[in-house]
């Protein structure tokens, strides 16, 4: 019932976890492959895909929920641009790591002050 | 998000004061007319917070401490004028019950 | 398979591929000054060959996180292959492996490379180490919505 009086925000806030979570795990898998011969390292890709709508999403009025249909996060090969195969670069995949928890905690954290802010409308403001 | 919700309580202070002549009458709607104007600013804050929310799901944020500032003076706004708002219904039904 | 418990066994899955490595290793080195056995049959150095749960990246899995992700399941070991390198020749006359010139065969095992693979092995294994902690971390805080109840 939440989501009926609810912004586009948590749709596009679940969309971004789901994006970080699956990051994770291929950043794992690049770590776990780091010595796999001819393993060419995977990456996603979702937050490209916004460019298009980044600027109706940003804006501070209530945002139509058709713009969330299109994107989803993708997984692909890491293509380097000098056309050689890509190995597994092991310090950036840690720092990819570092970057990429933060984002899912920040995520989190905004999840849960968002809810909390329509809680006090909910219980109108008595615990 | 939007709060007018809230706001359902309120009319009933504003539309007192119309046909009093008293001295009372001008500091109520001054009230009311204080009420709308917060309201108007929390939910402005409010939408602000939201949108920066989404910028950051987008990898947009410019920065992180700034959203979560956003949202958090926001939310206590929020919470500021809901008591604020509880108060003045809970005074309204006060008055309403007195004998007359 | 949820999408933590998924992570884990990822990064538990490279743990395994490295430690064997590091053990193969310490085998190697153990068996630096081993000569041959009675049956003429000397050490080989081994190497572990280990491959990606998801060998081909075919453009299907382009298309969208869908299928690709159950795949995502990190390393596997292939194999663990003797390296056909000629043994090392000593002169060691007192020896009694020793052939009549003195010279004893012993096994062709490079001590620098294998140094370089342990240092190797070890530091992905941190990082497998790393990337667990940040899965176990990230679950932990999912638990956390909601506040306190």
């Amino acid at each position: 019932m939440i989501d009926e009086i609810d912004s586009a925000t948590m749709g596009v806030l679940r969309l971004a976890l789901d994006a970080a979570s699956l990051r994770h795990r291929v950043i794992a898998h690049n770590v776990a492959n780091t010595n796999t011969d001819g393993y060419t390292p995977l990456r996603v890709s979702f937050e490209e895909q916004f460019d298009a709508v980044r600027s109706a999403l940003g804006r501070p009025e209530p945002v139509d929920r058709g713009l969330l249909e299109g994107p989803r996060p993708v997984i692909s090969q890491d293509a380097p641009l000098d056309g050689a195969s890509a190995r597994v670069e092991l310090d950036m995949e840690i720092a990819k790591l570092a970057q990429n928890t933060v984002h899912y905690q920040a995520l989190l954290r905004g999840v849960s002050k968002h809810l909390s802010i329509l809680g006090i409308a909910v219980t109108e403001g008595k615990r | 998000m939007n709060v007018e919700a809230v706001a359902a309580g309120l009319p009933a202070l504003g539309g007192a004061s119309a046909p009093a002549g008293a001295p009372g009458a001008d500091s109520l709607s001054g009230f009311g007319n204080w009420f709308g104007q917060q309201l108007s600013q929390v939910n402005d804050q409010l939408q602000r917070a939201d949108a920066g929310l989404r910028q950051l799901a987008l990898g947009d944020a410019s920065n992180l401490h700034q959203v979560m500032i956003n949202l958090e003076e926001a939310r206590l706004s929020f919470q500021l004028l809901v008591q604020v708002r509880n108060r003045a219904l809970e005074a309204y039904q006060e008055v309403m019950r007195m004998q007359v | 398979m949820m999408d933590y418990s998924q992570a884990f066994e990822i990064s538990a899955s490279g743990m395994t591929v490295e430690k064997l490595r590091i053990d193969v290793t310490a085998v190697n080195i153990a068996n630096m000054h081993s000569t041959a056995a009675a049956d003429g049959t000397l050490f080989r150095p081994l190497r572990v060959i280990s491959r990606s749960s998801l060998p081909v990246f075919a453009s299907q899995f382009e298309d969208g996180a869908g299928e690709a992700v159950y795949k995502l399941r990190g390393a596997q070991i292939h194999a663990v292959q003797e390296l056909d390198v000629p043994p090392r020749s000593v002169y060691e006359p007192g020896n009694p492996g020793a052939d009549d010139k003195g010279f004893v065969a012993l096994p062709g095992v490079d001590h620098v490379s294998e140094m370089v693979t342990l240092v190797v092995a070890l530091r992905a294994y941190e990082a497998n180490v790393a990337a667990m902690n940040a899965a176990r971390t990230m679950a932990m805080k999912a638990l956390e919505v909601g506040g306190n109840q």
